[in-house]
């Protein structure tokens, strides 16, 4: 009898235990989530800062990240660092060619016909991906191994805790790159005025094509460093690249700080929700917060408000 | 050539009346029903996207609203001993359905059309993602991946109808939906609609709220999506998240695109080629998405306005104008201007700053009623900021603004014109190749006492109301001096017209307090006497003029008074001879040394 309700009590006690362990445990794996959404994410505020174009095809560059990752290490074992440093490389000159061909012929016309052309390279470059890679799931191991890293009680896997390191390092070398050197205030004239920016002898040109296949790198990267946790799959980007956009709208498009904050924010958040509730709910809830924040502070959380010009 | 397009127009319907009488099987009449629903959403997506140029990737979403809806309905009434003799229940799920996806409409377009920009686009794709999602996961109610199958066929009376009478029914709808798009567009909430694309400053400044404009654009587009929903619905009698995928909603955008976005035939042009082709290709699921994307890209390069866009809309011959137009400013008084009564504007401690630069400080501006009053100063003064906060397009950091003594509530541009404040810009916003006529009519259009309906079903009213309009239109069109050319697209005027243009759609919203910024920018020496001449018979008109100008000699032949701003603050105020002698005012623009001498 008394032993039976010591028994009780261990059980209690070990439950509430359980509890939190796996809040934080569904919580940090969130944040690792979340850090992907930030780096895809800073991807749109990257063109939409310089040009105002918003590149509907970034999911398209986050799967091709994943699945140059998936032949480059699983079909030809390259190391996998080596990959982290090529693919990037890699798709900004892709990017570089598919801003010369899908954003400028339009971005001249002063038209919002490039959602449409690049709405057209996602299609096109996802059925292609189909075709060069099949449809089915393919799982790509980390280099890291899946051998859980303890932080107290709290299992964390070495590629999530690669991944918040790296967006952490990209954010804070964005900012720098923002505020210290003269080519990123050159990006930031070029938001302000393209006009004015071009008379001041910037090359306005370079900051436009530069921005687009900068956010096409940074969403490459996203895609290497996540298909380990995920499955490399031509599928991988489309939602990842919709719930990143509503994470940038959330932010503030024009603010590259709040959008890392707001992505590890909602990825935990996601985490906890689809944790404690009901996995078809993750899925929505991003987008209804978006509304949300569309209807209170349409220019963003982090974002200032801006007059137009008469 | 116009009777050869009206012969043209109806040999296609005729060919569309007989379509199931010359085909055999049910198969091609299917497809036929098909094409012509498709055709209905496609015209919905058109009045937004082609006409008003927002786009919207939602579509799948919406039709997936209308269908499901009229699906869950109708198969709840359908046992009911009533509805089954009676066949009611389609037709209420089909009310309900266009109801429930413009309700949805209006949820989605409210919220992601308050900032400029892209977004809607982007919302709308999400929006589809989001329902696509529900559709699977809401098993209990939408039948998950399943699906809702067995769901009422239509049916008239007790009467239940085959794939051929059906087929009938749906091109009526589709007349119908190709009949409203006409009547929308040419309405004055659809000549809004095209002047918004061109200029959203441009149509605020007349009077009109941009937002509700796009919102009501999006909730009647989505009606038409709602509606077409439901015909799929009944038309399949079975319906799964299959048939609502983001893929759907890239097809209506395509449809329009390619057939000619902004023309009246192309959503069913480009919906007939779009359902047919697939049809016609081999392995086409397999490469479904590269040929669209292959279509879009190829269609933006090639087919900029499509198809349709292939044979430009007939516009009436502009009639050659008779000699220069700006040397016969003798045109009566128009009669929209006969009731104007000029309001005193009264502006106190006005202060602005934009981040650190102090753009007005304790600003005091005191214009009487009926008065032609100049604003002048160095560039950088402050004067277009003035304008702009008096306009409503800035707000204040301080100060108050007074109209004939009373406060006045200037939110936006919009709600300024409704004050009777009424402007022109220092760049001219002007509606790309909309006619002359067209621009003073939109600036009239606030005046319409009629609902929507009424041009929808082209009234009585209406028609009279119309002409009424185009009356005093033509008339403003003349008293600015730019009578003939009433029908010439803005585009093809030259500069000094195109300011003229934008003078008498302001006069059109029937102003109390007319802001003019830099007129005369631009016009050469005999245009600036003609404006001066307009300035003037305003003022017999009693319209209170606000003027920015540097042409001095225009400043000083035509304003009552003056107040001249440097750097943000008033150095003077007075008569046009005081103001020439005034020290400080020679000092600022020409230098300290030469008020010295």
């Amino acid at each position: 009898m008394i032993e039976a309700k010591r028994f009780d009590q261990e059980r209690s006690c070990s439950r509430r235990g359980r509890y939190m362990y796996f809040f934080f445990q569904i919580g940090s794996s969130g944040i690792a989530t979340g850090a992907v959404y930030g780096l895809i994410a800073v991807g749109y505020s990257l063109t939409f800062i310089t040009t105002k174009v918003l590149n509907f095809a970034l999911g398209m560059w986050v799967m091709l990240g994943g699945m140059l990752t998936y032949s480059l290490q699983v079909q030809y074992g390259v190391h996998p660092l080596i990959i982290l440093l090529l693919v990037p490389c890699l798709l900004f000159a892709l990017g570089l060619v598919a801003e010369r061909f899908t954003v400028l012929p339009f971005l001249r016309a002063g038209s919002d016909v490039w959602v449409l052309s690049t709405l057209a390279v996602g299609l096109l470059f996802i059925d292609l991906a189909e075709l060069i890679w099949g449809r089915s799931p393919t799982p790509v191991p980390s280099y890291f191994g899946s051998t859980p890293l303890m932080i107290g009680q709290v299992a964390i896997l070495p590629q999530q805790v690669l991944i918040i390191a790296t967006a952490i390092v990209i954010f804070v070398a964005l900012d720098l790159f923002y505020r210290r050197t003269l080519l990123g205030k050159a990006f930031r004239a070029v938001a302000h005025s393209p006009d004015v920016s071009g008379l001041m002898g910037i090359n306005t040109r370079l900051v436009q094509a530069g921005s687009y296949a900068a956010a096409a790198a940074l969403a490459g990267i996203a895609g290497v460093m996540v298909v380990p946790l995920t499955l490399a799959e031509p599928q991988l980007g489309t939602v990842l690249g919709l719930k990143a956009f509503a994470i940038a709208i959330i932010a503030g498009l024009a603010a590259p700080r709040g959008i890392l904050i707001c992505g590890l924010v909602y990825g935990a958040f996601e985490g906890l929700v689809s944790g404690y509730f009901y996995t078809g709910i993750r899925d929505i809830l991003g987008f209804s917060l978006m509304i949300l924040a569309l209807y209170l502070k349409p220019e963003g959380l982090f974002g200032t408000r801006q007059e137009e010009r008469a | 050539m116009r009777r050869v397009t009206t012969g043209i127009a109806w040999l296609a319907v005729a060919l569309l009346a007989a379509f199931p009488l010359l085909v055999e099987g049910t198969y091609y009449k299917f497809l036929g029903i098909i094409v012509l629903i498709y055709g209905i959403v496609a015209i919905g997506l058109n009045i937004l996207s082609g006409y008003a140029g927002l786009l919207s990737l939602g579509r799948a979403a919406l039709m997936a609203a209308g269908a499901y809806t009229t699906a869950l309905m109708t198969k709840a009434l359908a046992p009911l001993p009533l509805f089954a003799a009676t066949g009611l229940h389609i037709w209420l799920g089909m009310v309900a359905g266009t109801v429930v996806a413009a309700l949805f409409g209006a949820a989605l377009a409210f919220p992601s059309l308050r900032v400029r920009g892209p977004y809607l686009a982007m919302v709308t794709v999400a929006f589809g993602w989001v329902v696509w999602k529900i559709l699977q996961e809401w098993v209990s109610v939408t039948g998950g991946d399943l699906g809702i199958s067995s769901i009422p066929k239509p049916q008239v009376g007790p009467l239940l109808l085959e794939t051929q009478s059906f087929y009938f029914v749906v091109l009526g709808c589709f007349m119908v939906a190709l009949g409203l798009q006409d009547r929308i567009v040419r309405s004055r909430f659809g000549m809004r609609l095209r002047a918004m694309r061109h200029s959203e400053l441009g149509i605020a400044s007349v009077g009109v709220d941009v937002h509700r404009l796009k919102v009501a654009a999006f909730v009647i587009s989505a009606a038409f999506a709602g509606f077409g929903g439901t015909l799929f619905a009944h038309q399949q009698n079975y319906i799964s998240p299959d048939n609502f995928q983001f893929f759907s909603s890239v097809f209506f955008l395509l449809a329009i695109l390619f057939g000619g976005a902004g023309t009246r035939f192309g959503p069913i042009v480009g919906a007939a080629v779009l359902t047919v082709l697939p049809e016609l290709l081999h392995d086409f699921d397999k490469y479904r998405l590269i040929v669209y994307g292959c279509f879009i890209l190829l269609t933006l390069y090639f087919l900029p306005n499509g198809v349709m866009g292939l044979f430009p809309a007939a516009r009436p011959a502009a009639r050659a104008p008779t000699g220069a137009p700006h040397s016969k400013v003798v045109a009566a008084m128009p009669a929209a201007l006969a009731q104007v009564r000029g309001a005193a504007l009264e502006a106190a401690g006005i202060s602005r700053s934009f981040g650190g630069l102090r753009a007005l400080s304790d600003v005091a501006l005191s214009v009487g009623a009926g008065t032609i009053h100049a604003l002048i100063g160095p560039n950088g003064a402050g004067k277009t900021t003035l304008i702009n906060i008096v306009s409503g397009i800035y707000r204040a950091d301080a100060g108050r603004i007074l109209i004939d003594g009373q406060p006045a509530r200037i939110g936006s541009l919009h709600g300024a014109a409704a004050q009777g404040i009424a402007r022109t810009f220092q760049t001219i916003k002007l509606f790309g190749d909309m006619t002359v006529l067209e621009h003073v009519l939109t600036g009239l259009s606030r005046h319409s006492r009629l609902a929507l309906w009424h041009a929808l079903l082209d009234t009585r009213a209406a028609r009279e109301e119309a002409a009424s309009q185009i009356e005093q239109a033509r008339q403003l069109i003349a008293f600015v001096g730019l009578a003939g050319y009433e029908d010439r697209p803005a585009t093809e005027l030259a500069y000094g017209h195109r300011r003229l243009v934008e003078i008498a759609r302001a006069l059109a919203v029937r102003p109390r307090l007319l802001l003019l910024d830099e007129p005369a920018a631009g016009l050469v020496a005999d245009e600036i006497m003609a404006l001066a001449q307009v300035i003037r018979r305003l003022k017999q008109a009693s319209v209170t003029i606000l003027l920015i100008e540097h042409h001095m000699d225009l400043v000083v032949s035509v304003s009552d008074r003056i107040t001249v701003l440097d750097q943000g603050v008033v150095i003077a105020d007075g008569s046009p001879s005081a103001i020439q002698r005034d020290e400080r005012v020679i000092a600022a623009y020409l230098g300290p040394s030469h008020a010295a001498a």
